[in-house]
């Protein structure tokens, strides 16, 4: 039988809202996958976990604006870990002009407001 | 008794509805199979006076201003005063969103409404390795009463109401006490002061979670230290407002959001008369913060409903006498969780309709979205555009020339005794857990509002819930038709402030504040009484939090 997907969901820094990470951490442990939620945590913590639980996927939450700064440095860190395999996804506000840089900095794939669930669910599904 | 209500009269009314349905009325042209309220109330085609037949106009709505105080709480509503515009402001260091509120004041605001960053909604500095990515985020940083002086600096706050949007009781603790500190120190009697702080125990242990928050029992301890402090020594300031509009950004319905906010001020009541007030004392200044969401009439009914409720409640339960304790008054925001990323100038429509829902369900204030908060803080012209909405609705569409306009439509008010039903049954059942603490404590409040945040999404993706722009009506490759806002500089700002505070400020001084707050804490005393005083020697946010949760500990909140 193949492993089902172990995915981590994380709010960034100090976000506070927790509905959509809510949402998408239900829909994908619906959706057959293991999923691990996390609250709130800052990059290095995120990626010790991930490490630690031997994830495929980080979920990275936020609607506060700090994604510019906290969601490049998971990416980072995982670099620096050797570990870049694992896929970081985020979902959250995040106005347009951030999805190139943020894409561009190694996040897989930004799902921003008004995103359909199972458009989340197919992607995670295909991660090998 | 009118016509309408006799016996015979409705009996007659009820033939000849099911005639109509029979023969007149085609089921079959129904473009829906199940129309019902976003709170899942089933809804007729029509509403005739039997649907309210049971009702005693004077012991079920009465006048205006008088019990049960389901047609407003004021004799003359908007025609004596209408609601106040309090569009929410907050971003960056204390320097800009001054600037902001006195814009925001000139261009006609009647109040101010303050929120606070990301940081200092859960009490930690600018500085801390936590809030370095988000100082500024969302509200505006304050980490010392320098701050505050900072911010409030040439606006009259004798004369005009203040709404500190505290959240957290932990963040309230302190930021209020600097608030009033400030006043102090600019020669404004505390009881000349008029404000609300929100101070909310849910919106820390359930709703706007944090990294480390206080077990609820303490959190709640604190937003009752701070209205037992108001009651005694800033009897014009309003201590709490029970944010049940967070609770249905968090995923609430509408039934869940009146309940919610009713059991937490039943909880809150239930304490300060144990600790030795008089209901007729604090109840009065226990104000309400509730959404307006997309349902039209169902928004209208449940202002209506919860007036009724609460009135009944204090009334019966706390056996309440002056007039303001049995009076539910709040403030609306139309709600944010409505809007939308794509095509963003819908929102402002969406907006519109929010607010007039408020409106005609009787807020005593309001504020408008402004239509780009799905992607951002608001710009200065989307503020302002928002606050416009605002005062078209007041100036110009003239629904504030009768009281209660929609009192009395059958459906209305059959929606209205529906909404009270469903309301109290979830209150009975959260009494019969043992009241709205250890509902958070073991985890029931989170997964109510989490059933109900992923049905609404499922509802949603399911096309039941249409929403244009999103499910229906997309615009391929989208281009945003505006600028967005960029926060302003902020931590280095704070950051330098606070080191050059640290190399001034009395350093014996601000450790004796520190174990005053700890020994208080240790003791179960006031904590609001130890640190309105604190706050004078530059003690920060982050260090009175700090102080706090080292004598109660941290609550992970059961999300998952």
């Amino acid at each position: 039988m193949k492993k089902s997907i172990r995915v981590v969901i994380a709010r960034l820094g100090m976000d506070a809202h927790w509905r959509g990470s809510i949402v998408v951490a239900r829909a994908l442990r619906d959706a057959g996958m293991e999923v691990i939620y996390l609250g709130n945590q800052l990059p290095e913590n995120i990626v010790e976990t991930a490490i630690q639980e031997d994830v495929d996927v980080i979920g990275l939450s936020t609607l506060s604006g700090n994604h510019m700064i906290l969601a490049p440095e998971v990416v980072r860190i995982l670099k620096e870990k050797e570990m870049e395999e694992k896929v970081v996804i985020l979902g959250g506000t995040i106005p347009p002009d951030d999805v190139t840089k943020l894409k561009e900095a190694g996040i897989s794939e930004i799902f921003g407001p008004g995103t359909p669930l199972k458009k989340i669910i197919e992607f995670v599904s295909g991660v090998e | 008794m009118s016509e309408i209500f006799k016996d015979e009269a409705i009996e007659k009314i009820n033939q000849k509805k099911d005639l109509w349905q029979e023969k007149v009325y085609n089921a079959g042209k129904e473009q829906k199979s199940v129309f019902e309220t976003l709170s899942g109330l089933p809804i007729e085609p029509l509403y005739t006076p039997a649907h309210i037949s049971d009702m005693d106009y004077l012991h079920d709505l009465g006048f205006p201003g008088d019990e049960p105080y389901v047609r407003g709480v004021h004799p003359t509503m908007y025609r004596g005063r209408t609601w106040t515009i309090r569009q929410l402001a907050g971003f960056g260091p204390p320097e800009e969103t001054n600037k902001r509120y006195k814009f925001l004041l000139k261009e006609g605001a009647t109040g101010i409404n303050g929120v606070f960053d990301y940081p200092t909604l859960r009490g930690y500095d600018s500085n801390d390795s936590y809030a370095l990515a988000d100082a500024g985020r969302g509200g505006v940083a304050i980490d010392t009463l320098e701050d505050m002086s900072i911010l409030f600096n040439d606006i009259p706050i004798e004369n005009i109401s203040s709404s500190l949007v505290t959240c957290h009781p932990i963040c309230n603790i302190s930021i209020q006490s600097m608030y009033f500190a400030n006043a102090q120190i600019r020669g404004v009697a505390l009881n000349k002061l008029s404000g609300t702080s929100q101070n909310d125990f849910l919106m820390e242990t359930a709703i706007t979670v944090a990294p480390e928050l206080l077990p609820p029992k303490f959190s709640f301890k604190l937003c009752c230290d701070a209205i037992e402090y108001c009651t005694k020594h800033a009897p014009r300031w309003n201590p709490v407002s029970f944010a049940g509009y967070n609770y249905r950004e968090a995923g609430c319905t509408a039934v869940q959001e009146v309940a919610f906010v009713i059991a937490n001020a039943v909880a809150c009541s239930r304490e300060l008369i144990r600790r030795g007030l008089d209901v007729d004392s604090f109840a009065p200044r226990l104000s309400f913060f509730l959404c307006a969401h997309s349902d039209f009439f169902e928004e209208v009914a449940k202002y209506r409903a919860a007036r009724r409720i609460w009135f009944r409640m204090m009334k019966e339960r706390f056996k309440a006498k002056n007039p303001r304790s049995l009076s539910f008054r709040f403030h609306v925001q139309t709600a944010g969780v409505a809007l939308t990323a794509q095509q963003p100038l819908n929102n402002i429509s969406r907006a519109a309709y929010h607010a007039l829902s408020a409106v005609l369900g009787g807020a005593q204030s309001v504020h408008i979205d402004a239509y780009d908060e799905a992607l951002c803080n608001p710009t200065e012209q989307s503020s302002l555009t928002a606050l416009r909405n605002n005062q078209i609705l007041q100036l110009e569409t003239r629904v504030t020339h009768t009281v209660d306009p929609l009192g009395g439509s059958y459906f209305v008010e059959s929606l209205t005794n529906q909404l009270e039903k469903r309301v109290v049954a979830l209150l009975e059942k959260i009494d019969q857990m043992g009241g709205i603490v250890k509902a958070v404590e073991s985890g029931w409040i989170h997964k109510e509002i989490s059933n109900s945040a992923y049905e609404y999404q499922q509802a949603i993706e399911s096309c039941n819930i249409p929403i244009v722009g999103v499910n229906c009506y997309q615009t391929e490759d989208e281009k945003l038709p505006m600028e967005l806002f960029e926060v302003p500089e902020t931590l280095h700002i704070q950051e330098e402030k606070l080191k050059r505070i640290r190399m001034k400020r009395d350093t014996s001084r601000v450790q004796h504040s520190l174990d005053t707050i700890a020994r208080c804490c240790d003791e179960g005393g006031n904590l609001m009484e130890v640190i309105i005083n604190s706050v004078r020697t530059y003690v920060t946010v982050g260090e009175i939090s700090r102080t706090i949760k080292r004598s109660y500990g941290t609550w992970d909140p059961p999300l998952f």
